[in-house]
């Protein structure tokens, strides 16, 4: 098995907690899930309350169907599949975006052996962990600006730091269409950000997390 | 970036990125790139973009209710023992 990062670190302690029984670890291990699905929730509904629903049935759920996870990576593929279900589900209030393909070809810069624009300067602390706020916005924006399909990889893969064999199990496709699906997301992404990141950033200079 | 080879470099770039690209096509990007300033800028642009994702959080999760943490912690209980 690979090793364990980012996300499944966190949700494995949260499984041992879990099936240790003891309400303080239970406890534990929930606020653990409701902070990974509802995170997960905005990010890809924008909304709190959709979030909260999404956050609140996953656990139900969950909880009810408490089943025998053999280890972190299927608790991590099951909560990101349920959770994707239920955002899609709760769509009073979130805005999704129509569900077109985004061509390779049309994303592709156009100017002829020029080299793209520079990102414009944004100052960051290494210290700092949070993005700024302008650049916050513009990337929450432009995440939201997505396609559902290519916004739920994107997510699942660069925020939630899933890897591609979890992504595309989460999400029902093959690792081809998934890879696919990220590049597409990423330089959509990319092309909307021109402007707000540079190119070299203070944080690059130290490892974090 | 309307070049022919930069096409084909342009479609590799994620893969690249996440050291997914076969052996064969990563030197034939690496070797693209020593020459070609708008294609490098744009893989430094675009794993930026991928730093800035992975570094996004989502806004503070409101606390679980009482009586959702007693819920759940019932449904638990309730889970556990139907094993």
């Amino acid at each position: 098995m690979s090793e364990l990062k980012g996300m499944n670190r966190q949700v494995e302690q949260a499984l041992v907690n879990l099936k240790s029984g003891r309400p303080e670890d239970v406890e534990r291990a929930l606020e653990t899930l409701q902070e990974t699905v509802y995170g997960f929730g905005m990010k890809v509904c924008g909304v709190r309350e959709d979030a909260e629903d999404t956050a609140q049935e996953t656990l139900i759920r969950l909880a009810r169907q408490l089943k025998e996870f053999p280890d972190a990576r299927a608790l991590v593929v099951w909560l990101y599949k349920v959770a994707k279900t239920q955002c899609l589900m709760s769509r009073r209030k979130s805005k999704f975006a129509p569900a077109q393909m985004l061509s390779l070809d049309a994303l592709m810069p156009r100017e002829s052996g020029a080299t793209p624009p520079p990102m414009k300067s944004w100052e960051i602390t290494p210290e700092e962990i949070l993005l700024n706020k302008e650049l916050r916005s513009k990337l929450k924006d432009a995440v939201l600006a997505l396609p559902k399909h290519y916004r739920l990889v994107l997510i699942l893969r660069d925020m939630e730091q899933l890897d591609t064999r979890e992504v595309a199990e989460v999400m029902g496709i093959s690792e081809e269409t998934t890879k696919m699906r990220l590049h597409r997301a990423r330089v959509f992404l990319r092309n909307a950000l021109a402007g707000y990141v540079q190119r070299s950033q203070p944080w690059e200079r130290k490892e974090h997390d | 970036m309307t070049d022919r080879h930069c096409k084909q470099i342009f479609a590799m770039l994620s893969e690249y990125l996440d050291a997914q690209l076969p052996a064969k096509n990563c030197r034939q990007l690496e070797r693209h790139l020593k020459g070609c300033r708008p294609c490098i800028a744009y893989l430094e642009s675009l794993k930026t973009t991928m730093e800035a994702c992975r570094r996004y959080k989502a806004p503070r999760v409101p606390a679980l209710s009482k009586q959702m943490k007693a819920a759940l912690l019932a449904a638990v209980q309730k889970g556990r023992e139907k094993r």
